[in-house]
C-alpha cells in the first residue's frame, strides 16, 4: 500500500534528521516478591534499542508476544521511564523533562492502543474524551472546539450520531476508530500504534488499516507500527525493526522482505506467514523449543535455542547489530 | 422492586420526621408557626416519642394484660394520681402546678380503659374529683377567690378526659397506644416510627462520609503508589486488626465526658457514634477502591490519559475515581446496613443514641421486660429494624449483582 511513496521518504529521509531517534534503550522492571517485597531480580524487557524514524516514515516492530514491542513504544513516549538510554525527538532529547517540559511533546506524540475495550474510559462520551484532550492542549479556540470534534469524528469514519454515545455502544472496530480519533485530536505529528488491529476480526483489520494509510497520508503523519503479524507490517511500514527478547536482531526495508530477509528468525517469521495464501496463519511454533526468560538473558545470542544455524560461537559471544547493505542491519554470526 | 418500595417507605417516614422536627423547632425559635396546634404534624416528633401517654407496659393491639398484672398497673397509677391530687395548696403557682399535675394523673389513667371496668374507673375518677373539691374547700379558695376559675377549669378539663378523644385526635390517641406503651408508658409505635428518622440519620452520614473518605484515600494510594500506599495500608492494617465492635466501643468511650457527651445538645451527642463508625468503616471502601483502582491504573485509557500530558490528580478523579463508583454504591449500602446494626450495639453498652428514642435504646431498655413477658417494645423495634436492613440486603445484592464483571458481557 505504502510502498509506493516508500522510495520518496527514504530520499528526503537519507538526508534529514530523524524526527525521533532512540539510542541504547534498556528497560528492566524490576521483580518484587518473599519478605519485605525485595527486588528479587529483573525483567529484561527492552535491551538496548536503537532505532531512527524519519518525519513521513512508517516503521514497523515485528516479534513474538512478550519479546519488548508494547515496552518499547510507551518508552519513547515516554509513558513509562527507561533504565538507560536516551530518546531524541525533533533534535531535542526528552529522556529527562519533566511534567511541564514534557507538555509540547505530549501534544505532538501520541499513542493508539491495542486493545478496543480497556483502551476507552467507559463513562465519557465519544465528544466527552475528544473534547477533553482538545481543551487540554488548547488545539483550537473554545469556541471551535465542538466543529473540531466533528470533524475528528467523521475523519475516522464514525457517523456524527457517535458524539453522544459511550464506548460500550460500539463494536470494537468502531472503538478503534474512536481510539484513533482520541489520539489525532491533538493534532499530532508521531504515533506510535502499538497493534492497533491484532483484537480486530481479519475482515474489519482492513478497514482499520486503510483508515490509517488514509490517515497517514492526509495528515502526513509519522508511525511506530508495532505487530506480532509480519504480513500487516509488511504491507503498511516502510521498515521494519524485528525484535526478540528485547533485542532488535533485524531491520530492513519491507520492499522485498521475503528476498532480503538475513536473520533467522526473521527468515522464520516470514516462513510462519506464508504471503501467497494469506488465510493460513500458521502459529510461530514450527520454531522449537522455548524463548529464554527475559529474567536472565542468555550470554550469547538470544536465539541459540532455537536457531537452526546455531554455531558454538552464539551460544557465547552476543552477535552486534552490524550495517549491512542499503540501510539493513543484521544481528547474526551466521550472515 | 418491593425492597425498594420498603427503602421509599422508611426514607419518606424518615423525612417526614425529619421535617416536622426541624418546622416545630423552627416554630419555636421565631413564632411563625405552630406543630402543636395541628395534631398530625405533631405526631412524630421527639416529644411526642417522650410523652407519657399511658400506663407502663399495656400491652399492643388492646390485648389485656393477665388480670394480677392489671390490678399492679391500676393500682400504681391511682397511688399516683392521690398523690398529686392531695397537696394542699400554698401558692397560686403551685396551685397551677397540681392542677395540671392532677390532669397528668387522669391522662395517665385515662389509657386504662381497655384494661379496667369502666364504672370502677368512673368511681375512682370521681374520688379524685372529690379531692379537688377537697383542696378548694379547704379554705385555700376563701382567702384567694380568684382561684376558683382555676379549679373549675380542672374540673371540666377531667370532665372532658372521660370521654375518649374523636376524630383526628381520637385517631392519634388510639394508634399511639396500637403497639402498647414502655416501662414509661410511652407510645412503642410513636418511638419506633421516630427511630427510623434515627437510624437513616446515622446510616446516612456514617455510609456516606466513610465511603467518601474511605474511597478518596484508596484511590491516591493505590494511583499515588509509594509511601502513600505504605501508610494507607499499614494505617488499615492496623485498625481492621482490631475487632470492629471492640475499635467502636473504645473510640465512642474516649468521647465520655466531653463536650459531645452532652443530652441537652441531641446533635451534638450523636457526634462520638458518626465519629467512631466512620473511623473504622473507611476500611471497607478503601481497600476495594484501592484494588480497583490498581487494576484501573493499568488500563489503557489511563496511559491514553498520562500519554495526553494530563496531571495525576486530573486522572484519578476523572478516569480512575468515576470507574469505581459501583464500589461505591454497594459499599454505601452495605455501611448503612452496619452503621445502623452497630448503633443498636453501641446502645446496648449505653455507649450509643443517649437524646430522644433509636431502636437500640428500645432494645436495650426491653431486656428486663423481656424476662417478664412483654414484647412488645423489643419487638416493635427488631420488625422496624428487619425490614429497612433486609431491604437493604436485597437492593445491595442487586447491586452487586449488577455490577458484577461476570454478569456484565
Ligand atoms: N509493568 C511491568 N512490570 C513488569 N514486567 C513488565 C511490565 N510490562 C511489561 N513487562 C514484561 O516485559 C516483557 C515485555 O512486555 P511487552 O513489552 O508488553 O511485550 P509485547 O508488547 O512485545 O508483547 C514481558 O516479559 C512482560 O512480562
Ligand atoms: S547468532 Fe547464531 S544463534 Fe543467533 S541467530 Fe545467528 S546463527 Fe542463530
Ligand atoms: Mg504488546
Amino acid at each position: 500500500m505504502t510502498a509506493v511513496d516508500s522510495a520518496a521518504a527514504k530520499a528526503t529521509a537519507a538526508s534529514a534528521e530523524p524526527l525521533l531517534r532512540v539510542e541504547g534503550l534498556v528497560k528492566h522492571f524490576p521483580v518484587r516478591g518473599g519478605v519485605l517485597n525485595a527486588v528479587r531480580g529483573h525483567v529484561h524487557a527492552v535491551n538496548g534499542v536503537s532505532l531512527a524514524v524519519y518525519r513521513g516514515e512508517v516503521v514497523g516492530v515485528v516479534g513474538e508476544s512478550g519479546c519488548g514491542k508494547s515496552t518499547l513504544g510507551k518508552l519513547v513516549i515516554r509513558l513509562i521511564e527507561p533504565t538507560r538510554g536516551t530518546i531524541t525527538y525533533a533534535g531535542q532529547e526528552i529522556t529527562g523533562l519533566g511534567h511541564a517540559d514534557l507538555m509540547p511533546f505530549r501534544r505532538k506524540m501520541q499513542i493508539i492502543f491495542q486493545d478496543p475495550f480497556s483502551s476507552l474510559n467507559p463513562r465519557l462520551t465519544v465528544a466527552g474524551l475528544l473534547k477533553e484532550a482538545v481543551r487540554f492542549h488548547r488545539v483550537v479556540p473554545p469556541g471551535e472546539v465542538d466543529a473540531y470534534v466533528s470533524g475528528l469524528i467523521a475523519k475516522v469514519g464514525l457517523r456524527t450520531e457517535a458524539r453522544g454515545k459511550f464506548p460500550h455502544e460500539f463494536s470494537g472496530g468502531q472503538r478503534q476508530r474512536i481510539g484513533i480519533a482520541r489520539a489525532l485530536a491533538t493534532n499530532p505529528e508521531f504515533i506510535v500504534a502499538d497493534e492497533p488491529v491484532s483484537a480486530l476480526d481479519v475482515s474489519i483489520q482492513a478497514q482499520v488499516l486503510n483508515l490509517m494509510t488514509d490517515l497517514k497520508t492526509d495528515l502526513g503523519l509519522t508511525i511506530l507500527f508495532i505487530s506480532h503479524d509480519l504480513k500487516v507490517v509488511e504491507h503498511f511500514c516502510d521498515r521494519v525493526l524485528v525484535m526478540y527478547l528485547g533485542f532488535v536482531v533485524e531491520e530492513l526495508p519491507c520492499a522485498r522482505l521475503h528476498e532480503r530477509a538475513m536473520h533467522p528468525y526473521t527468515r522464520a517469521l516470514l516462513g510462519a506467514n506464508p504471503i501467497d495464501d494469506p488465510d493460513d496463519r500458521r502459529p510461530l511454533t514450527i520454531l522449537k523449543g522455548d524463548v529464554p526468560s527475559p529474567l536472565t538473558p542468555p550470554k550469547g545470542c538470544p536465539f541459540a535455542g532455537r536457531c537452526p544455524q546455531v554455531i558454538d560461537r552464539c551460544r557465547s559471544e552476543m552477535p552486534p547489530l552490524e550495517n549491512k547493505s542499503d540501510g539493513q542491519r543484521v544481528a547474526c554470526w551466521a550472515v | 422492586m418491593v425492597a425498594l418500595g420498603v427503602i421509599a417507605c422508611y426514607a419518606a417516614i424518615g423525612l417526614w420526621v425529619l421535617g416536622t422536627d426541624a418546622a416545630k423547632r423552627l416554630g419555636e425559635r421565631t413564632g411563625w408557626w405552630s406543630v402543636p396546634a395541628s395534631p398530625l404534624l405533631d405526631a412524630l416528633t421527639v416529644e411526642r416519642a417522650d410523652e407519657v401517654v399511658g400506663a407502663p407496659e399495656i400491652p399492643g393491639f388492646g390485648i389485656r394484660p393477665r388480670p394480677e398484672e392489671r390490678v399492679r398497673i391500676a393500682q400504681s397509677y391511682l397511688d399516683e394520681f392521690r398523690k398529686r391530687v392531695n397537696i394542699r395548696v400554698r401558692n397560686r403557682a403551685e396551685a397551677d402546678q397540681r392542677a395540671a399535675d392532677a390532669i397528668a394523673g387522669i391522662r395517665f389513667a385515662e389509657a386504662t380503659p381497655p384494661n379496667w371496668p369502666i364504672a370502677e374507673f368512673r368511681e375512682r375518677i370521681k374520688a379524685a374529683l372529690d379531692d379537688l373539691d377537697a383542696i378548694a374547700e379547704v379554705g385555700e379558695v376563701d382567702r384567694h377567690p380568684e382561684l376558683l376559675p382555676r379549679i373549675e377549669k380542672v374540673e371540666r378539663d377531667i370532665a372532658s378526659m372521660l370521654v375518649a378523644p374523636a376524630g383526628v385526635r381520637g385517631m392519634l390517641y388510639h394508634a399511639r397506644l396500637a403497639l402498647g406503651t414502655d416501662r414509661q408508658g410511652r407510645s412503642i409505635l410513636v418511638r419506633a416510627v421516630y427511630s427510623i428518622k434515627v437510624a437513616i440519620q446515622i446510616g446516612l452520614v456514617v455510609a456516606l462520609v466513610a465511603v467518601l473518605f474511605g474511597s478518596v484515600l484508596g484511590a491516591a494510594a493505590a494511583f499515588f503508589g509509594g509511601w502513600v500506599d505504605l501508610a494507607v495500608v499499614w494505617l488499615y492494617s492496623t485498625l481492621s486488626s482490631l475487632p470492629d465492635l471492640v475499635l467502636l466501643g473504645v473510640l465512642v468511650f474516649m468521647f465520655t465526658g466531653s463536650i459531645f457527651d452532652d443530652v441537652t445538645k441531641p446533635w451534638l451527642s450523636l457526634v462520638p457514634i458518626y465519629a467512631a463508625m466512620c473511623l473504622t468503616f473507611w476500611i471497607g471502601p478503601c481497600r476495594v477502591v484501592r484494588g480497583e483502582v490498581m487494576k484501573i491504573k493499568e488500563l489503557e485509557y489511563i496511559q491514553a490519559a498520562r500519554a495526553i500530558g494530563f496531571g495525576r490528580a486530573y486522572i484519578l478523579i476523572r478516569h480512575a475515581l468515576p470507574n469505581t463508583l459501583h464500589l461505591m454504591f454497594i459499599n454505601f449500602s452495605l455501611l448503612f446496613i452496619a452503621a445502623i446494626k452497630n448503633e443498636v450495639v453501641l446502645s446496648f453498652l449505653g455507649l450509643g443514641v443517649k437524646v430522644g428514642p433509636s431502636w437500640g435504646r428500645m432494645i436495650q431498655e426491653s431486656t428486663p421486660q423481656v424476662i417478664n413477658g412483654f414484647y412488645w417494645q423489643i419487638g416493635a423495634a427488631t420488625v422496624f429494624m428487619f425490614f429497612l436492613v433486609l431491604a437493604f440486603n436485597i437492593v445491595s445484592d442487586a447491586l452487586q449483582d449488577a455490577f458484577d464483571p461476570k454478569h456484565v458481557s
